[in-house]
């Protein structure tokens, strides 16, 4: 196996180039771990320390720019992730000085409020935004968030550089759109309406574990009524499971329970959750409508207040 | 991020289905005897060898994202009977030796009417070694897509191969 460090983003996609089993290397949270059990055997691995841009955040046009080797525990202490953009950040566990008011402010908040609730400390502090959403883990909580969130990933190749709606990044398990040659250089993240705001609900056996289901929510209302939702469910098939239906069910309503099962119910219908030993398709189904219904009821309390 | 527990061991893997084939049963069952035709519904099989009567070797390469094997295997039917089921044997192992697998897998066909037929297939699967430390839940998935994908590539080449 080769390595490489390469100090900019055409010198790593020309380490790339031409082969098909050349992988990058971020945080190596979860690819060392693959590397080490014999399962991904790379012929080249790409370090993307050296690459000042890609540990940066900047804001730009109305997009929170974040870097691809920024890693959740930043992300979790990101202060410009409020609002809508705050799914992301939401990381569990002792420690995080984020209490559930501050991580619900704002659209970006479903970000840093999932990232908060990523495994434990040692691997925020190591694992990054980009290497989490590359290994495209439907367990995992930062792509359900980011959907949420309605971020786009920049993704630079042999070609330049292009943007895409990270909705259509995830294709299955542990496989993302990157073409060979391909890789995630930021995620763009987006202001979110106007008031509204995000939060990241997992549900796990223990604290850090992945989660047996979760709801990323970004919600706002106006008047007591729904003006604006976008909720996905991870852990529930091979990809982040977003419905515009459900959103529609809930936009204009005001958000009662029996509007939140509804939509609970449209999603749980259209999971495809494995079957493991965190628990059965039937569980993870079961579960999904109460949790969609304590995510967004937590989200409409604060309206009413 | 971790790392997923994984479930592996004898009958770890259990996959079952059935679908409708657009042809009497008669012709199908001429064409599960062929180990040509069949082995080019198998997603990722790159060759099969007749090597006696009732035994095969091929070659299947399967893939879960990063995550890449090409398994060597022999089959070899262990019970037969004409046009209304087989059952089979089947051994693989990677080059290396870093990954087996065994399984038992049964083929059963029902006339549906006098134009169709129903294909039924169960198989269990255990994978011991490297892949064996994947995850039990996407495995079980990913051996369910590749079951629906053999099952539409049979309908597809006996619907396109004349009478």
């Amino acid at each position: 196996m080769i390595y490489l460090e390469p100090e900019s983003v055409p010198e790593a996609v020309a380490a790339l180039a031409g082969d098909e089993d050349a992988r990058c290397l971020a945080g190596g949270q979860t690819l060392m771990a693959m590397m080490n059990a014999d399962l991904v055997m790379p012929s080249t691995l790409v370090g993307l320390r050296r690459i000042a841009g890609l540990h940066e955040v900047t804001e730009t046009e109305g997009m929170l720019r974040i870097g691809a080797m920024v890693t959740h525990a930043r992300l979790a202490g990101e202060e410009r992730l409020e609002g809508a953009r705050a799914v992301v950040t939401g990381s569990g566990g002792g420690g995080d000085d984020v209490s559930i008011s501050g991580r619900l402010e704002g659209a970006r908040a479903v970000v840093r409020d999932a990232a908060r609730q990523i495994a434990h400390p040692a691997v925020r502090n190591r694992g990054t935004i980009g290497g989490a959403l590359c290994h495209a883990d439907p367990q995992a909580d930062l792509p359900g968030a980011l959907v949420a969130a309605g971020a786009h990933v920049e993704i630079a190749g042999a070609d330049g550089v292009r943007t895409a709606p990270v909705d259509g990044f995830f294709v299955d398990y542990l496989e993302s759109s990157l073409e060979p040659g391909e890789m995630l250089t930021a995620v763009l993240i987006p202001e979110g309406p106007q008031g509204a705001v995000g939060a990241h609900l997992k549900f796990s056996r223990t604290d850090g574990d992945y989660a047996i289901v979760s709801v990323s929510s970004v919600v706002a209302m106006q008047d007591g009524v729904c003006s604006y939702a976008r909720v996905v469910v991870g852990s529930a098939g091979p990809a982040p499971l977003h419905l515009d239906a459900a959103d529609a069910l809930l936009t204009g309503s005001g958000l009662d329970d029996a509007v939140l099962l509804q939509a609970g119910d449209l999603l749980a219908a259209a999971a495809d959750p494995v079957d493991d030993v965190r628990g059965s398709s039937d569980y993870r189904r079961l579960l999904l409508p109460a949790l969609l219904a304590r995510a967004v009821g937590a989200a409409r309390e604060r309206f009413d207040g | 991020m971790g790392f997923p527990p994984t479930v592996s061991g004898p009958g770890a893997l259990k996959i079952e289905n059935s679908f409708l084939v657009p042809a009497p049963r008669d012709r199908v069952w001429r064409f599960i005897q062929s180990a040509e035709e069949v082995g080019a519904c198998v997603p990722g099989c790159e060759h099969v060898d007749v090597v006696g009567e009732g035994k095969f070797k091929a070659r299947v390469r399967v893939k879960v994202g990063p995550i890449k094997a090409l398994f060597n295997i022999d089959i070899e039917r262990t019970e037969e009977e004409p046009m209304e089921s087989a059952s089979y044997s089947t051994r693989g192992e990677e080059g290396g030796r870093a990954s087996r697998l065994s399984a038992r897998s049964r083929l059963t066909l029902r006339a549906a009417g006098e134009k169709e037929t129903e294909v039924a297939y169960a198989s269990e699967i255990s994978i011991a070694g490297r892949l064996g430390r994947f995850g039990a839940g996407v495995m079980k998935k990913k051996a369910d897509d590749l079951g629906g994908q053999f099952a539409e590539a049979l309908r597809q080449r006996i619907a396109d191969t004349p009478a």
